[in-house]
């Protein structure tokens, strides 16, 4: 093999990410104990270019954020000083003191707003409802697509045509606007399922980190989620449709066809595999867009909002903004911002290492020595 | 021509089936989602069931579904639907709105082209120089930023920190010819007035615009050098000729595919005015689809939706001719 007599020179970052991924195909022994050995050569690739991803610095540190933003959602609420809907005011009985506090009185971090609340501690909330947020949307809104997208594509002919043309009507339309149509027309019939749902109570405090009884106060977020549902679809059903067109021409298809297979088992077992990289690569890209589509919603429901979420405490602050109380803006604006160009600096140098174009001028840059 | 007049017609025909699908959606939006709407306008849970009987009959609440959207359509095209809420006329309503909206996206236009073509081509030209490498953060944080929190940081700025901007009313000129301010004025040629729309419309108008000029700098620069590299430049200049020259061919080539992004970005800055006119306190068509929302105003939230929809998909298909017309090349 190739492979086999070239050497890299690796740095102590490459052997890291060696030992990840040796450590995530371990996990497939257990249910598939030749699958290491088949896939040798995949599993190399893989090592490649995290070895090009390791000499990127704007990717590290994209990585490095959007690991942040992970890290935040996850044990915001945990580590939070205060809880979300603590008051320095009702808790200290000092008014003057904690109405509007400026960064740093008192407890406070990052200040409080009007009703006395810590905004660090609300910001750490807000990190769990945009992290919830994105990785309920982009799983489920991509998954309809690619549905669609891989129907359309494979049949051809009558199917492709009108499921295009529904996807056309979507695309008609400025996303954020019929998103925001759509949130706002499904809150109250997401409040009523919520409150008279016991299960759906306890699911959704214990997901964005709430109390149990302002579980019913998530609604217009979970309508935002819903919305972007609808919204995000539309472009991964064309690019799926187009990446299918391409592939469904193969030997392999024909030779599927022939073994008669059930057309879902040739589209999920066989065409899906071959598509799901650019898939996943434009998924990566779209991290940052749903952070910040999100945020723009909560942002314009903003008095709908009764859970902090990043936009919703821009929202809330921007009153106070002329008065020149500037840190309920602006800090989470900047969270908003960092989370967004860490996905965004990491997908884009993803890209540059998964385009075939740019791919092999990185590759150049990894010394190799020949033994 | 044969094959320009084919595609014109098969785009055309799936413009009325498009337009028809994003009427339905809006109506499925307004009226088929909600859980009670004539509630709501009747004044809420409180309201005399008389009221609440006598707008489910007004507004064919207790109609099927096709005679709900028949009824809906009609009144919002032949402009009778009223305003449940405040008795306006809900197309003349959003007429009145939309022309603010349009010369804010105008403005935004207006960065787009006199900032984001020239500053690509220079960083093209200046290739890994500091505007280079200007533009290319630029892109990045245009994409990544909240426009609404880029807009609060130029009021914090420039209003409440230096004071150089207003950020309430629109100066109308006195008489009103297409509707547009900045347009009236300009055509009867009352300058201060003119002054007066670019100082409120300047900053919106950028911070609309923020994410476009990056998206097409980054565009007309990765175009200009894939011309640059081309073939029939390298002949230009072994023919000898002036630098000028060469740049107009260049540039007639590098600014085809241009053409095509800045339409969709039209359509972009439509969608994205809303949180800019919330954030400025622009009286356009966006903010009056937030504000309907809080009032669960549906049929301003249709009206609007379906203006936009329509804007939408008008742009899309005169950028798609624009194009054949401009690039021979393309025939579908």
């Amino acid at each position: 093999m190739k492979e086999s007599n070239e050497v890299y020179e690796k740095s102590l970052l490459d052997r890291l990410s060696d030992s990840i991924i040796y450590l995530l195909v371990s996990f497939t022994t257990p249910f598939d104990k030749e699958w290491k050995r088949r896939n040798k050569s995949k599993i190399d690739e893989w090592k490649l270019m995290l070895y090009a991803l390791n000499r990127s610095p704007i990717g590290l540190s994209g990585l490095a954020l959007g690991l942040l933003f992970i890290a935040t959602g996850i044990l915001g609420p945990m580590i939070a000083p205060h809880s979300y809907d603590y008051s320095f005011i009702v808790a200290t009985g000092q008014y003057n003191k904690y109405y509007l506090a400026a960064p740093g009185t008192g407890g406070a971090l990052l200040g409080t707003d009007d009703l006395g609340r810590d905004l660090f501690s609300q910001m750490l909330y807000g990190a769990r409802v945009s992290l919830v947020v994105t990785s309920l949307v982009l799983p489920i809104g991509i998954s309809i697509g690619v549905i669609i997208g891989l129907i359309s594509g494979y049949y051809g002919g009558w199917v492709d045509e009108s499921l295009m043309r529904f996807t056309d009507i979507f695309l008609a339309f400025p996303g954020l606007i019929l998103a925001l149509a759509f949130s706002s027309a499904l809150t109250d019939r997401l409040t009523m399922a919520i409150a008279y749902n016991k299960y759906l109570t306890g699911l959704i405090s214990t997901l964005f980190g709430v109390k149990p009884n302002d579980a019913i106060n998530i609604s217009p977020i979970l309508s935002i989620v819903i919305a972007l549902w609808v919204v995000w679809w539309p472009g991964y059903a064309r690019v799926t449709r187009g990446l299918v067109l391409q592939e469904k021409n193969n030997v392999y298809v024909e030779a599927s066809k022939a073994l008669g297979l059930s057309t879902p088992s040739i589209l999920l077992k066989h065409i899906l595999p071959n598509v799901i990289g650019p898939i996943l690569v434009l998924m990566t890209l779209d991290i940052g867009g749903v952070i910040l589509t999100e945020a723009g919603l909560s942002f314009l429901m903003g008095a709908m909002m009764k859970i902090p979420d990043w936009g919703a405490i821009v929202q809330h602050g921007s009153t106070f903004l002329v008065q020149g109380k500037w840190w309920i803006v602006i800090f989470p604006g900047l969270a908003i911002l960092v989370s967004v160009l860490g996905w965004n600096l990491f997908g884009d140098s993803l890209r540059d290492i998964l385009d075939p174009k740019t791919r092999r001028s990185i590759e150049f840059k990894i010394k190799k020595k020949r033994k | 021509m044969a094959g320009l007049g084919r595609f014109l017609v098969r785009r055309a025909l799936t413009f009325i089936p498009t337009l028809i699908g994003v009427t339905l959606l809006a109506y499925i939006i307004a009226f088929a989602i909600p859980a009670n709407p004539a509630q709501a306008w009747a004044g809420g849970i409180k309201a005399s069931s008389k009221v609440v009987a006598s707008v489910i009959a007004e507004y064919h609440l207790n109609q099927p579904w096709w005679d709900q959207y028949y009824y809906f359509m009609k009144g919002v095209l032949t402009d009778t639907i009223l305003d449940p809420l405040n008795g306006y006329r809900v197309m003349s309503f959003m007429l009145t709105r939309f022309p603010i909206t349009f010369e804010l996206t105008l403005f935004a236009l207006f960065f787009l082209i006199v900032l984001g073509i020239p500053l690509g081509i220079m960083s093209a030209i200046k290739k890994d120089t500091w505007i280079d490498a200007l533009v290319r953060v630029w892109a990045l944080t245009g994409v990544s930023v909240p426009i609404f929190w880029l807009g609060y940081l130029f009021i914090f700025f420039f209003f409440y920190m230096m004071g150089w901007i207003t950020i309430a009313g629109i100066p109308y000129p006195p008489h009103s010819i297409t509707g547009v301010p900045v347009i009236d004025a300009l055509i009867e040629g009352d300058w201060v007035c003119v002054w007066n729309n670019i100082a409120r419309f300047t900053l919106p108008g950028f911070t609309l615009g923020f994410a476009g000029v990056g998206v097409i700098a980054r565009l007309v620069r990765n175009s200009y050098l894939e011309v640059m590299s081309s073939d029939f430049i390298y002949y230009a200049h072994m023919r000898g000729l002036k630098k000028a020259r060469v740049l107009t061919h260049t540039l007639r080539n590098a600014l085809v595919p241009v053409v095509t992004v800045l339409g969709l970005q039209f359509g972009g800055l439509l969608g994205g005015a809303p949180i800019t006119e919330t954030v400025f306190g622009i009286p356009g068509m966006g903010r009056a689809m937030v504000q309907a929302i809080f009032m669960m105003d549906f049929p301003i939230l249709i009206a609007g939706t379906l203006l936009i929809g329509f804007i939408y998909v008008t742009t899309n298909l005169v950028v798609d001719i624009l194009y054949a017309f401009i690039d021979p090349r393309v025939r579908f």
